[in-house]
């Protein structure tokens, strides 16, 4: 424990950042609670609508709901082919004998090229007309029927542009994830494999748990990410076709920058809030649990 | 992380709210446009939405030193977005921290109106007409630049006409020809798939290529008042002339008329379709010239591209000589900074501007000079010229100009969504007119 006068100073140095947080995080988050009463195009006068805008959300805006389940289903998609990609491709290594170090950089590129750059390259990747890889790769294996303009298709755009945000991370995830498995206690494996323990159940039970408390940092890491999915959604297909691939953030984007609502849009960016906090709160909760059994 | 993004969204509407609250201004009378006193030469910004190395940056650029010599202390700072929706963002912000430049680009829009409305902007017609210059405007290119009343807030900088660019060779090999009418076109674009050509190339990513082809059928059957009660709900999209362009737009789709996935694909994927030899077709205006109409085209196609004009409908409102001749994004002047020094700028490079952006083979936005032929040019160059000579009165306006924002926004996407045959004309319909009668009220009081 720290005597007093030492706390008081920790304090005095605590206090500078404490602030510079409230200003950029609290108050914008009051301040857009606030305007989220009122109707506003930023140049007319403000004009006080109470809880309008929040009815309008949640009952009449058919928008709204759809970009919600589209925010889901794309945190869905991010989160299994980061996590499980990671643990795979994990795993994977450590069978390996030579040229980790390779792979362990080839796979961790993608997180380092810039987000544009991997929204351009994917509309080609899906492009179909000049034919792009992936229906390329398709025909070639025989699944022409398959092929299709994977962007263009109301069925597939969502996961299309979930893929690459996915892809882009799993690199990072895998190394972190990585460096948790080498920790394994190799005696403990030995044991296992003495006692006549299979791969999977090795996997199960010993090397899974020991690396748990890593997995649901790697979680938190990556559901923050997929919440805050944004940029290539946006880049590619701005949404479309229709309201196929838009995201809360990209409808709040629109709704701020496009339709000039910001009062309708500060209603949006409050329930992405509520849906962070709710989001955090729930991995809060696991841990806790885990901790507790 | 997610923080972040959280923060730097509701920043950004803070940021504007206490800008809007801080600034409150007092707006100067946006009718005087000759201001007295001295000159006091000083930096003036001008934020526009033009290409960084087009003609007019570099007159206008070229214009400002020319008058800085007379005028030590003067400098024109150009600070330029071609990206129009980032542009759009950049000015709704600083409009609403009451923070514009002297001078800055926008379209006809009912968020323009607003500023006007609320005495933002100098009144073009006066400044036009108190520097000497109204009368060499063609009228088609001030009547781009109106709001729905008749007044004018921007100066236009360009005229351009659009055409529909086709592929004569690939026309013959289908064997279509010029089609004489709108309701012509689905047919031929089934008869150019059969062929295995690809019938028209169009950039699907910036959404107002396909928004243009809504605005051609109501204007031939109703004319151009059409939009302009669309927008205000005054008219519906179950209308005669509402009908017949959604039914068409859906029978352009199900004639599979544009590339296949042509909704992720920009504005150089379609040109390159066009100017390949893949796509018999390419809809796109006058600024093109010194890509389709110069030796810098393809010589594989060079001498097999013509264009026709906007077809015409049986018992048309309006005529052949009418369709799309857009006079750009207009630049307006900032009502509050307007003083001695801009007025006495903006006559010195309006006067001299028209003969300079003539020489580089553009139209002017105005009559009294003549456009120069590049010496690379095809013969199209000057047949497209010559067109914007026989013009007729009335002018299909795009109606991404027209629209309010998020009933435009709404469009455009279920356009898509009606042309790839994922809902049907009738979804169309209702979807469209609730989206009006939400949102038109706000902006069309």
């Amino acid at each position: 424990m720290l005597p007093n006068r030492s706390r008081t100073s920790v304090l005095v140095f605590l206090l500078p950042p404490l602030l510079l947080y409230c200003a950029a995080v609290l108050f914008p988050i009051l301040q857009s609670l606030f305007l989220s009463f009122f109707s506003w195009n930023g140049i007319s006068e403000m004009e006080f609508v109470g809880l309008q805008n929040y009815v309008r959300m949640l009952t009449a805006d058919d928008i709204f709901w759809r970009s919600f389940f589209n925010a889901l289903l794309y945190l869905a998609i991010c989160l299994v082919l980061q996590l499980g990609g990671a643990l795979v491709v994990a795993s994977l290594l450590t069978s390996l004998r030579r040229g980790r170090e390779l792979i362990k950089t080839l796979y961790l590129l993608p997180a380092v090229i810039s987000t544009v750059a991997i929204a351009f390259l994917f509309v080609r990747i899906y492009s179909i007309d000049p034919v792009g890889l992936l229906n390329q790769l398709l025909h070639w294996v025989g699944l022409g029927s398959l092929e299709r303009a994977w962007l263009s298709d109301v069925n597939t755009v969502l996961a299309a542009v979930s893929a690459p945000e996915g892809w882009r991370f799993t690199g990072l995830y895998m190394l972190i994830i990585y460096a948790a498995l080498i920790a394994v206690p190799k005696e403990l494996e030995e044991a296992a494999v003495l006692d006549g323990a299979s791969k999977w159940t090795l996997f199960t039970k010993i090397r899974f748990p020991y690396i748990r408390p890593v997995w649901i940092t790697t979680t938190i890491m990556a559901t923050t990410y997929g919440l805050r999915g944004f940029d290539i959604p946006y880049l590619m297909t701005n949404g479309g076709p229709g309201q196929s691939s838009e995201l809360l953030t990209t409808y709040m984007y629109k709704t701020a920058f496009t339709s000039t609502d910001f009062g309708y849009a500060s209603t949006i960016s409050v329930f992405i809030v509520i849906k962070c906090l709710v989001a955090v709160g729930l991995i809060l909760f696991m841990l806790k649990r885990k901790a507790d059994s | 992380m997610k923080k972040l993004l959280r923060a730097a969204a509701v920043a950004a509407v803070t940021a504007l709210a206490l800008a809007a609250c801080g600034g409150g201004g007092t707006a100067s009378d946006p009718s005087n446009v000759s201001p007295t006193g001295e000159i006091k030469p000083r930096e003036i910004s001008w934020l526009l939405s033009r290409p960084a190395d087009g003609a007019v940056i570099n007159i206008m650029k070229k214009l400002a030193d020319d008058y800085a010599k007379d005028h030590p202390g003067f400098a024109l700072n150009l600070i330029t977005t071609p990206d129009r929706p980032s542009y759009i963002q950049k000015l709704e912000t600083l409009a609403a921290a009451n923070k514009l430049p002297e001078l800055f680009d926008t379209d006809a829009t009912p968020f323009a109106q607003e500023l006007a409305k609320q005495g933002k902007m100098v009144d073009a017609d006066k400044l036009l007409k108190s520097l000497d210059v109204y009368d060499d405007y063609r009228p088609g290119a001030l009547d781009y630049q109106r709001f729905d009343d008749g007044s004018l807030y921007m100066i236009p900088f360009q005229f351009e006409l659009e055409f529909i660019w086709y592929n004569k060779a690939l026309f013959e090999k289908a064997g279509v020809s010029v089609p004489k009418s709108l309701d012509d076109i689905p047919a031929m674009c089934t008869a150019l798939r059969n062929a295995g050509i690809t019938p028209i190339a169009i950039d699907g990513q910036d959404q107002w290529p396909l928004e243009r082809y809504v605005a051609y059928q109501p204007f031939r059957e109703a004319g151009p008042d059409f939009v302009q009660k669309l927008k205000k709900g005054e008219a519906s999209f179950t209308d005669e002339a509402g009908q017949k362009t959604v039914n068409w737009m859906a029978d352009l789709g199900k004639a599979k008329c544009f590339q296949e996935g042509f909704s992720a694909q920009g504005y150089s994927d379609a040109q390159n379709q066009f100017t390949s030899g893949q796509a018999a077709m390419y809809n796109i205006g006058t600024w093109e010239l010194p890509s389709l109409a110069t030796d810098k085209l393809n010589p594989d196609v060079r001498d097999d591209i013509d264009f026709f004009t906007l077809p015409t409908t049986e018992g048309s409102a309006t005529s052949a000589n009418e369709f799309v001749s857009p006079s750009g994004i207009g630049m307006a002047v900032n009502s509050k900074t307007y003083d001695p020094l801009v007025s006495d700028f903006l006559k010195f490079a309006l006067a001299k501007y028209p003969a300079e952006y003539a020489a580089t083979g553009a139209l002017s936005p105005t009559t009294n000079v003549q456009t120069a032929i590049p010496d690379n040019a095809t013969p199209l160059y000057k047949k497209a010229l010559e067109t914007a000579a026989t013009l007729g009165d009335k002018q299909a306006m795009p109606w991404d100009t027209q629209l309010d924002p998020t009933t435009n926004g709404r469009l455009q996407q279920e356009l898509v969504l009606l042309v790839q045959g994922n809902i049907s004309p009738e979804q169309f319909t209702k979807t469209m007119d609730d989206a009006i009668k939400q949102n038109a009220p706000k902006f069309f009081k």
